[in-house]
């Protein structure tokens, strides 16, 4: 049973394009995150599917049935928005309630009740419902926010960054938990972000979006492996692959019409024995890793330093390049071969 | 050339010279200096005659008899007016124009705003055209109304005769209704007012609260319920705040219409003060009444923040 799909869809607003011949689905209990800079059209197509923008053309279903042309009231989905969408003077608990409230779902208070007091539980501000959301901080707030579409089991949850406001440490122990409550729920959720962090530890599979087109859609794993183009690559890992023509730093075993070729920084080693030589123009010390930016032939690199390796800038060494890890794109930048699989 | 080069220079010395002395003085003093204007131009026009008028009300003062020996009389200006049936009526009359006055200020007001806000065309023409009354001055709009007040040639008799037949309407010659006369020429005044500020309450609620509320099947009754009136309520508050405390005071309309008649069903407080303190020159008894309404208005105006406040947060 398919979550959700779109089929051929357009959506333009006046003269931009936001969303051009899209089509993409989410299987039943798949999270699909779509990941994208800011004007790629994942805020339009989440949107799309909630029905709080209609498509020029094209076809929207929902758990099998076409709802092209419903509100978003009759599509059964759950929207979290990126600020928190609160009703402001009112308790955490009648803010998780008032879905259980309206009309055509509602439900008798005790039942409401328990499912409330389940959802508060689970995310953890079940000591906070009496409490009027104007007091939490903002944390609670969006777990509120994304309480308020657990509770009444829809068929889909749509999330628009619902993270991006909330501080480094938080954002973190919420993506935690939102993988776990997916998989407890088995809910389908289509998730839009611009943060490739996020898109890799929380997705089944990662859509990623070029000016309103699907550029790739597929696992993590492979999406990092084989990117479909030079701008898919440079949506996943942090610091951005590295793309240099093919033929300079003795990258010559690709296949014949390849262009230019990407290697993630991770597959650089630094202060190697014998190589290039070259330059470190600048040491980026993360904690738990440490990035160079070096300076080969008039190219510059970024480049993951192995743990116990101390590099200061300025200083001359020699790099080597795990070519056989190397991406290959032809002119027109698309993938033509990798070596992660041959 | 060299005769304006120094005078340059000898400028630049002068402000040089205000610089350092300016740069000797403490921060305190620099802001002294700033606000010290202010507060003395506060304490000449606001305080000083505050104190002086609460040291009248005590007195037998009468401002038509400079040459009069001021006596002390104690609370007895006060007595005289608590006890007084009159000031009891003035105040009621003043108590219902301002309820009603903020009523129909209140509902009209709120009604236009979400209707504008509806962002139709020519909604901002129709802004504008709203804001009309609110900008005339009171003298004027007290004087044109009392032509449209007019029982025989008025349009305002003709029409609600022609739907209603009651005959002819004096509306400011009548004891009932006069009182009605000011309620509706003070709301097509400042019913805009009431608008403006509601429209300021409506277009900061973000979009995203209302599509929200649409995905949780919330009717137009909840979404106005949950998400509108909470949020436009502190604005609507803060208007009825700056027009009840201006209509409690009102004058300027009422003198222009109906002068307090007829008999005394439209003197309001302001309007009987007016009276006492110029016509009959009973400085000191009337000082003691502006008091007693300046506490009355004070203490409800706090009261009503304090409400306010708790709304806001």
């Amino acid at each position: 049973m398919a979550g959700a799909v779109l089929e051929n869809v357009f959506k333009t607003f006046g003269e931009t394009v936001a969303v051009e011949n899209l089509s993409l689905s989410v299987d039943h209990g798949e999270f699909l995150v779509l990941l994208g800079p800011t004007g790629a059209g994942k805020t339009t197509t989440l949107r799309l599917l909630a029905g709080l923008e209609l498509p020029d053309s094209g076809k929207v279903l929902v758990a099998d049935a076409d709802v092209t042309a419903l509100p978003p009231a009759a599509r059964d989905v759950a929207f979290v928005f990126q600020q928190y969408s609160l009703y402001p003077h009112y308790t955490v608990f009648e803010n998780l309630a008032f879905p259980l409230r309206a009309p055509g779902r509602r439900l008798d208070a005790e039942s409401i009740r328990k499912r409330v007091g389940e959802i508060a539980e689970m995310l953890r501000i079940g000591h906070k419902l009496n409490d009027k959301v104007t007091q939490l901080s903002g944390g609670e707030m969006q777990r509120v926010s994304i309480g308020r579409a657990l509770v009444r089991k829809p068929n889909l949850f749509l999330m628009d960054e619902p993270l991006s406001s909330l501080d480094a440490k938080l954002r973190e122990d919420l993506r935690v938990e939102l993988k776990r409550i997916q998989r407890d729920l088995d809910a389908t959720i289509v998730y839009v972000t611009h943060d490739q962090l996020e898109a890799m530890t929380l997705a089944d599979r990662i859509g990623i979006l070029q000016e309103g087109r699907l550029v790739q859609i597929d696992t993590p794993r492979v999406a990092y492996e084989r990117p479909a183009t030079v701008y898919a690559a440079q949506r996943l890992g942090s610091p951005q692959i590295n793309i240099v023509d093919t033929g300079k730093l003795g990258l010559e075993d690709g296949p014949p019409n390849a262009a230019t070729t990407g290697i993630r920084p991770e597959d650089i080693t630094v202060d190697a024995d014998q190589g290039e030589e070259a330059e470190i123009v600048a040491v980026e010390h993360r904690g738990d890793e440490t990035i160079a930016l070096i300076e080969v032939d008039g190219i510059r690199l970024h480049a993951l330093l192995d743990a116990g390796i101390s590099m200061e800038a300025g200083q001359r060494t020699r790099i080597a390049i795990r070519s056989e890890y190397a991406i290959w794109f032809d002119s027109q930048s698309r993938l033509i071969g990798s070596g992660a699989t041959g | 050339m060299p005769d304006e080069a120094q005078r340059a220079r000898r400028a630049l010395t002068v402000s040089n010279r205000i610089a350092s002395k300016l740069r000797g003085l403490s921060d305190t003093a620099i802001a002294w200096i700033f606000i010290g204007p202010t507060i003395l131009l506060l304490l000449a026009i606001n305080i000083f005659p505050l104190l002086w008028t609460i040291y009248l009300s005590f007195t037998n003062y009468r401002a038509n008899q400079p040459g009069r020996p001021v006596r002390w009389i104690g609370t007895r200006n006060y007595e005289r007016l608590l006890g007084s049936e009159d000031i009891w009526g003035y105040l009621q009359a003043t108590a219902h124009f301002v309820i009603w006055t903020m009523i129909f200020q209140i509902v009209i007001g709120f009604g236009l705003a979400l209707l504008i806000n509806r962002n139709f065309r020519g909604a901002s023409f129709w802004t504008t055209i709203i804001l009309i009354p609110m900008m005339l001055s009171p003298a004027v709009v007290g004087t044109f109304w009392t032509y449209i007040y007019q029982p025989q040639t008025g349009i305002f008799s003709y029409i609600v005769d022609f739907f209603a037949g009651t005959g002819a309407l004096d509306m400011i010659g009548s004891v009932a209704l006069a009182p009605w006369s000011i309620i509706i020429v003070d709301t097509w005044m400042w019913t805009p007012y009431i608008m403006l500020l509601c429209l300021a309450g409506l277009r900061s609620i973000p979009d995203y609260l209302y599509e929200a509320a649409e995905i949780d099947r919330a009717n137009a009754l909840q979404r106005f319920w949950y998400i509108t009136l909470p949020r436009v309520l502190p604005f609507l508050m803060l208007a009825v705040l700056f027009r009840g405390i201006e209509n409690f005071k009102m004058f300027d309309l009422v003198v222009e219409l109906t002068s307090g008649g007829p008999g005394s069903t439209t003197e309001l407080a302001s309007i009987n003060l007016k009276r006492e303190a110029f016509e009959k020159w009973r400085t000191g008894y009337s000082s003691a009444f502006a008091i007693i309404l300046f506490v009355t208005i004070f203490g409800l105006g706090n009261i009503y923040v304090k409400v306010l406040n708790k709304v806001k947060s």
